[in-house]
């Protein structure tokens, strides 16, 4: 019966009439990639929202790329590298032949230029700190660029690897200031910048000269005349556009759990899976805030979250719960960090609140020297975090734990996550490594954001600075695992799901494989022809 | 309402030679007919269960059982099933009722007293009239929605913008029908009678232009009560009003469209609540209008 209704319910929403734009079928030659939100801005160093790495990832190029095992570095504008003993200088050999979308060549300088832009304070890049302690980048000659830093820094290829080091022309960036990324730009990726609509639509046509597309792909050149990234708010929307073909691809976010099994069962759509993919959803504590501070709470808090119901009911099994602080199949993730995040066991949370001397009040809610247990918890305004975040609301009272949820829209969310106003926090966002992640949340210089916990530790500091310089890989792995382990033992974090990268694509895509670095599905759109 | 008030309104009938029969009250009037007495009796259902929910409420307003998220209509212990949290929908549904109960109350009450004192002045005092009805044609012109949008903005999604938007929104509505009434009644002998006894302006309005106007203000307010709702609920669908885990019918019906493939229910049963309370409180207010109308008495 039920299965009736869904396949009914399905029929009718791909024959609704959805928003004028899309009333017909997507054009030839032109791949529609919908999309929930867009960036403010597609400037690489000063974009860091998933939606800017989409267009990004298209429109320029790292010197190094992520093979899909979100491990192995493998070329990208640079052939190859050579790093030096002490792990100081990088030096990387350019390919040839690279010309920007302008038909101009891409030369060392430009890598040199987009670099020290990069990390020039006066970018004001909010992700200056993932180039590393940098001394200098120079252009040795045409084709060789010299990466100097001041220590060395275990993490540099990685970074690379991200479009916040993407390589950008000079004279494009000179010429439109502090409208680069907004009015036009000029990068060497497989697609150009045609035309930007905010909040409405992007235009990308194909650079036709290229064919320098990073080894993971069979064809290393483009096959797609055009890419129509379109903003399209609502997910039942997007639904019914991708089913009725007026739209090709929808992935990762915008790609909402609850539709996956129904998708399943609808003919003119394919759906894909990328199953190495880091991508989480935690909760954070404040944890210099009255009722956060107390280890016992954010302890009885890890253990009062059934985290595997909310996995299957808030997202419908498709993203699995998240035990432990780090994937397992990251970089440096620490198996016996893992295991000593603690497991759902509602009766053990009470009794660590019963020990630490937290006693029930009359209404259930419990108090400790006159203070309530109650938390003021801030997120942004989603169906996942909505779901989510009234669960966990109701398993912490289980235990006698208040948390009163308030969920803004993006618009004033990010503005009321820099407060101190809250006391828990839900936030999700990508990494490549254990250290990745780590070196984002947790260093006491990243208070007030993205240490929203105001996590101020110096051993934390001596361990990610121990990690970060390391040259052996095994010296990295110690430190990064003995700082999971300090992390998972004063409870930080409820972790608590590790979303997937699913991607729907209509019929006439062929080729198609999720990437998933940085979040972004389609990566550098390679490998995609369209049959009709 | 007495019913002296509504003689005095009402054209006295030049001989009665004999008494006439006792006049039925308004509300044996309003009982009469039936789709009004069906009516008022589900107001006053709809009513009662808002304001004992946590009585009637079959589970903890916080319980949830996610094992039973999405249940449909029927289950065992769960005649209108789960939502998509595994909240009993009966429960959800009372304490959403009382929410849009209370949130409707609220915007009413604030909008029709700031609208009909406007409207009081603007009969009042004549040479205010124009500015002041000039103000509320600007207000007029203004959609709640984006109001709502606006107050979301300043003040954060929440109960309070919501209350707001609609009430402002109700303002110039009732200073328009109050206006209008009161005029009828400024012209009424007894109010230059009350003038030249020396009363206030402000007693005169308060004892004998207000309660003249009382009939129009009452089935306005009925029938704005439903409208609020809608609009109310319409800001909550929209993501500004309630936010979770406060029940309210628009937000309910909002958490579940997304879920109207496989879990109709949790969209659907409280759109029907909203369609309910807001067809009884039009019909109840039309009803009202019939009653309270000297010319359709009989």
């Amino acid at each position: 019966m039920k299965k009736y209704w869904g396949a009914a319910m399905f029929a009718v929403a791909a024959t609704m009439p959805v928003a004028d734009a899309l009333a017909q079928a997507a054009p030839r030659d032109t791949l529609v990639w919908l999309r929930e939100q867009d960036s403010d801005r597609y400037d690489p160093p000063r974009s860091t929202a998933t939606a800017a790495g989409e267009a990004l990832f298209l429109l320029s190029d790292t010197l190094v790329s992520m093979d899909w095992d979100q491990r192995t570095i493998r070329p990208g504008l640079a052939e190859r590298w050579d790093v030096s003993e002490d792990g100081k200088t990088y030096t990387f050999h350019l390919r040839r032949g690279v010309t920007f979308c302008d038909g101009k060549p891409m030369t060392a300088k430009d890598v040199a230029y987009s670099i020290n832009r990069w990390v020039d304070p006066a970018t004001r890049s909010p992700v200056r700190y993932r180039a590393g302690n940098v001394e200098s980048v120079t252009a040795a000659d045409d084709h060789t660029v010299v990466y100097k830093l001041k220590e060395p820094y275990s993490e540099l290829l990685y970074q690379l690897t991200q479009q916040f080091s993407a390589i950008v022309d000079q004279a494009t960036v000179e010429k439109l200031g502090e409208n680069f990324g907004v009015q036009g730009f000029n990068g060497t990726g497989p697609y150009c910048w045609s035309s930007w609509t905010p909040r409405q639509e992007m235009v990308l046509t194909k650079h036709p000269s290229y064919n320098w597309g990073p080894p993971i792909y069979q064809n290393p050149s483009p096959q797609v005349g055009r890419i129509i990234l379109r903003i399209i708010p609502e997910a039942n929307t997007r639904l019914a556009a991708i089913q009725s073909g007026q739209a090709d691809v929808v992935a990762a976010a915008a790609l909402p759990p609850f539709a996956l099994e129904g998708l399943r069962r609808v003919p003119t759509v394919k759906l894909h899976h990328q199953p190495v993919y880091f991508y989480d959803i935690f909760v954070g504590f404040r944890v210099d805030k009255p009722v956060a501070s107390d280890p016992a709470i954010r302890r009885a808090a890890n253990l009062a979250v059934n985290k595997d119901a909310i996995s299957r009911a808030v997202f419908f099994g498709a993203s699995p719960a998240a035990p432990e602080l780090i994937n397992p199949q990251a970089m440096d993730y620490d198996a016996e960090a893992g295991k000593m995040v603690p497991r759902f066991n509602p009766d053990e949370a009470r009794k660590v609140l019963d020990a630490a001397g937290w006693v029930p009040g009359s209404d259930g809610i419990r108090v400790k020297d006159g203070q309530r247990a109650t938390l003021l918890a801030y997120g942004l305004q989603n169906q996942a975090n909505n779901g989510m975040m009234q669960a966990m609301q109701a398993d912490l009272r289980r235990v006698g734990i208040d948390m009163r949820v308030q969920l803004w829209d993006a618009t004033v969310g990010w503005g009321k996550l820099a407060t101190q106003e809250y006391d828990v926090f839900t936030m999700s966002y990508p990494y490549v490594s254990a250290m990745d992640a780590l070196a984002l949340y947790f260093p006491s210089a990243n208070r007030p954001t993205p240490n929203r916990m105001n996590w101020n530790d110096p051993e934390t500091d001596r361990l990610l600075a121990e990690g970060k310089t390391a040259t052996d890989p095994a010296v990295r792995a110690r430190a990064i695992g003995t700082l999971q382990r300090r992390l998972a033992e004063a409870n930080v974090w409820v972790p608590m799901i590790r979303t997937s990268m699913y991607m729907a694509t209509s019929q006439r895509v062929e080729g198609a494989r999720p990437h998933g670095l940085y979040g972004v599905a389609l990566y550098k759109g390679l490998d995609i022809r369209l049959t009709r | 309402m007495s019913a002296t008030v509504q003689d005095l309104a009402a054209p006295v009938p030049a001989e009665a030679e004999v008494a006439p029969p006792r006049r039925p009250g308004t509300f044996a009037r309003l009982m009469r007919e039936p789709v009004a007495a069906i009516a008022f009796v589900l107001t006053m259902v709809i009513i009662v269960s808002a304001v004992l929910a946590p009585w009637l409420a079959p589970t903890d307003f916080f319980h949830n059982d996610l094992a039973q998220a999405m249940a449909v209509p029927g289950t065992e212990g769960l005649p209108l099933g789960a939502d998509a949290q595994g909240r009993d929908m009966v429960t959800r549904l009372l304490y959403g009722m009382r929410m849009t109960l209370m949130m409707a109350v609220a915007a009413v009450a604030l909008g029709g007293v700031l609208g009909a004192m406007v409207g009081f002045a603007a009969a009042f005092y004549r040479r205010a009239d124009a500015a002041l009805m000039r103000v509320m044609d600007v207000m007029l012109s203004f959609p709640a929605i984006l109001f709502g949008l606006a107050l979301a903005a300043i003040f954060g999604p929440g109960l309070l913008a919501v209350v707001l938007a609609t009430a402002v929104a109700t303002v110039p509505l009732m200073a328009r029908i109050v206006r209008g009434a009161a005029l009828g009644v400024m012209a009424q002998d007894y109010i230059e009678a009350a003038r030249s006894t020396g009363m206030s302006d402000a007693r005169i309005i308060w004892r004998h232009v207000a309660p003249n106007c009382l009939s129009s203000i009452f089935v306005f307010t009925t029938l704005r009560f439903g409208q609020v709702i809608l609009l109310g609920s319409a800001l909550s669908f929209l993501g500004l009003g309630a936010q979770p885990p406060t029940a309210e019918l628009g937000a309910m019906a909002s958490e579940g469209r997304n879920f109207l493939f496989f879990a109709p229910h949790i969209a659907i049963i409280p759109s029907l609540a909203i369609f309910a309370i807001v067809l009884v409180f039009n019909l109840l207010g039309d009803a009202l209008r019939d009653a309270l109308d000297p010319k359709l008495r009989v």
